[in-house]
């Protein structure tokens, strides 16, 4: 069991990042990824905040755990769960978000953001840029780990199962994918078009080593990122975390139309106290 | 310019000779692959961060993979899979070099390619054997829309390469060379030798002048250079005296050689192994609509808007109308 004072400090950042994402979603002008950014909320926060070994302080500390954000239009989710670590400045954030000049738009890009360690966006293509780099700590016998996002739906993309075949291959146990499984994707639930069924099998089938975990239960997200096979496995780990497209924000919840959108004034203070709500539901006393 | 040594092909130097020192085995073949496959060893030894890779097609690479096998990656039948990874070595400062065929390697991976390796400025190097229709496989193997993809990427550079010696030097200087580079291979196998090794200076960015003339020039790359120079030497036989440039950086081009060229002769005509939409020729008259400087006559020579079928490279060119004879009656056309 994870200690209960370290996964009720992680979720009360979920939280407020949630609340933060809500505002993005409620004053910026356009649309945001929102639906899978309540998603992986969870994911992120414990990786940033507890599994992988970063330094606000220091972007480039070669021993720093690799990051690759897959989902690249997850981007914002990103930008926040590290500017909660003291990677970026929240106000910053929202100012200049997609503005011209940027360096936070809807998409990871590596070109405006130093401390992004790939650009992404175009889907199904993080696995394999993960993989080579999971290959160069190997080959240099760095300690680090590489994570690697990935979204369940951007996992129809045959080039995701050519890199999880390398990698089985290659036995690079240095490497772990975590799927944010909400089931569903920008325009169909899963099963209405494209069937996600057997769905952690079908990477085991590859030979890679399964966890499956509830992506919103913060005490199953510290102990498996705690209890991760050692680098020298001989073989990669992915995560399957099932989670909920709009988590928390009851009027979004595995609702289609929110794969990306924006938030009247109204529904983001609706959205806020459905938030704090579920916060309250779920939360542990230490 | 260096003086051409006795027994090479031509007279001797000066006007309407040759401006570059051929080898004395000059128009005899080479194997860039062996060229590739010993270069990367070389620098393996030298660099721990070279690295090498293939997907499937890394014959050429066996003695690399050899000595360091934890620096070689073959992928199975996977380009786009393979263009990811390297993008992932590459951001970890490593420098791999991708061994593959054209086809696949550029338009399987097409999205990888720019994605990853392009839009990150990664200095990834592509390697693709089989330019134009060399391959001998029929459509799927022929490489004719390469170098109009390629060179549309941002940060790419587009290198063709006809004497399988340049490739040494190339593959040399890229280990300074911050960006991604496509480099374009004929048969890989069966390569004709050009130059003198180590008496050209390689520069990207730069064409070659490799024989001078006054009444028009041949600006090609790849396996036509050599045809070039040999359709120059037939004119040269019937009085006229034709220059030959080898383009072999299409991107960046040479601008100012192309502009000087077109002062001094006038006439120009473009012959590549790739369609005539889209590669050297297309760039080239780029140029000249830029710049405002305009040949009294241009002419391309390559592959027409066609899937070619199966046959050598040498009938293939024939039927389409781009081998030595169709270049040296081009040349009479202009000039009439």
């Amino acid at each position: 069991m994870a200690d209960k004072k370290e996964v009720r400090r992680l979720q009360d950042l979920a939280l407020e990042m949630r609340k933060k994402l809500l505002n993005l979603c409620g004053t910026y002008e356009g649309v945001v990824h929102i639906g899978g950014d309540l998603s992986m909320t969870d994911l992120l926060i414990g990786l940033w905040h507890h599994g992988m070994n970063v330094d606000p302080k220091n972007i480039k500390m070669p021993t720093r755990d690799r990051f690759i954000l897959s989902k690249g239009h997850g981007a914002v989710c990103m930008y926040i769960a590290m500017c909660l670590r003291g990677f970026f400045d929240y106000d910053e954030i929202v100012r200049t978000y997609g503005k011209l000049d940027s360096a936070y738009g809807m998409h990871v890009c590596k070109v405006y953001l130093p401390g992004a360690e790939c650009s992404s966006g175009s889907l199904g293509q993080g696995l394999a840029v993960a993989v080579g780099m999971a290959f160069s700590a190997k080959q240099k016998k760095q300690k680090n780990r590489v994570f690697c996002m990935m979204g369940d739906g951007e996992t129809c993309e045959g080039e995701i199962w050519e890199a999880a075949n390398t990698a089985a291959s290659y036995k690079l146990g240095n490497l772990i994918g975590i799927v944010d499984k909400n089931n569903q994707l920008m325009s169909s639930m899963a099963g209405e078009a494209m069937s996600f069924e057997h769905y952690s099998d079908r990477w085991a089938a590859f030979g890679w080593n399964v966890v499956d975990i509830d992506g919103h239960d913060m005490n199953q997200i510290v102990d498996t990122l705690d209890k991760l096979p050692p680098i020298t496995n001989d073989k990669p780990t992915v995560i399957v975390a099932n989670t909920i497209k709009g988590k928390g924000v009851e009027f979004m919840e595995k609702v289609v139309g929110w794969h990306a959108g924006s938030l009247s004034k109204e529904d983001m203070e609706k959205a806020m106290v459905q938030v704090q709500a579920a916060w309250e539901k779920e939360k542990v006393t230490p | 310019m260096t003086q051409q040594r006795p027994g090479g092909p031509g007279g001797p130097g000066g006007p309407g000779g040759p401006m570059v020192r051929m080898t004395r085995n000059f128009g005899s073949f080479g194997s860039g692959r062996s060229v590739v496959g010993q270069t990367i060893l070389e620098l393996g030894q030298k660099y721990d961060n070279v690295w090498a890779m293939a997907a499937d097609t890394g014959g050429s690479l066996a003695a690399f993979r050899q000595a360091f096998p934890d620096r070689f990656i073959d992928v199975g039948i996977a380009e786009q899979n393979l263009a990811g990874i390297a993008a992932g070595l590459a951001l970890e400062g490593n420098i791999p070099f991708i061994s593959g065929m054209i086809p696949f390697m550029v338009m399987r991976a097409c999205e990888q390619n720019r994605t990853e390796i392009a839009y990150q400025d990664l200095p990834v190097r592509l390697i693709g054997t089989g330019g134009g229709l060399t391959s001998g496989g029929g459509s799927t193997h022929n490489a004719m829309e390469d170098i109009a993809i390629m060179k549309s990427m941002v940060n790419m550079t587009v290198l063709s390469i006809g004497d399988p010696n340049m490739i040494k030097d190339i593959l040399i200087l890229s280990m300074t060379y911050p960006h991604p580079m496509f480099i374009r291979l004929a048969q890989g196998k069966q390569d004709r030798l050009l130059y003198e090794p180590g008496s050209i200076t390689f520069e990207i960015g730069k064409g070659l002048p490799v024989r001078a003339g006054k009444d028009a020039t041949l600006i090609a790359h790849g396996e036509m250079v050599f045809q070039s120079i040999e359709a120059a030497k037939d004119l040269e036989a019937e009085g006229i005296s034709v220059g030959v440039i080898d383009m072999y950086s299409i991107k960046p081009v040479d601008k100012d050689l192309i502009i000087k060229t077109v002062r001094e002769t006038g006439n120009i005509l473009v012959i590549e192994d790739h369609l005539m939409e889209g590669g050297l020729a297309s760039t080239v008259a780029d140029v000249f609509a830029d710049s405002g400087v305009y040949p009294k006559k241009f002419k391309r020579l390559g592959i027409p808007q066609v899937y070619a079928g199966f046959g050598s490279a040498q009938e293939q060119r024939k039927k389409y109308g781009y081998d030595k004879a169709a270049t040296v009656a081009a040349v009479k056309g202009m000039l009439k």
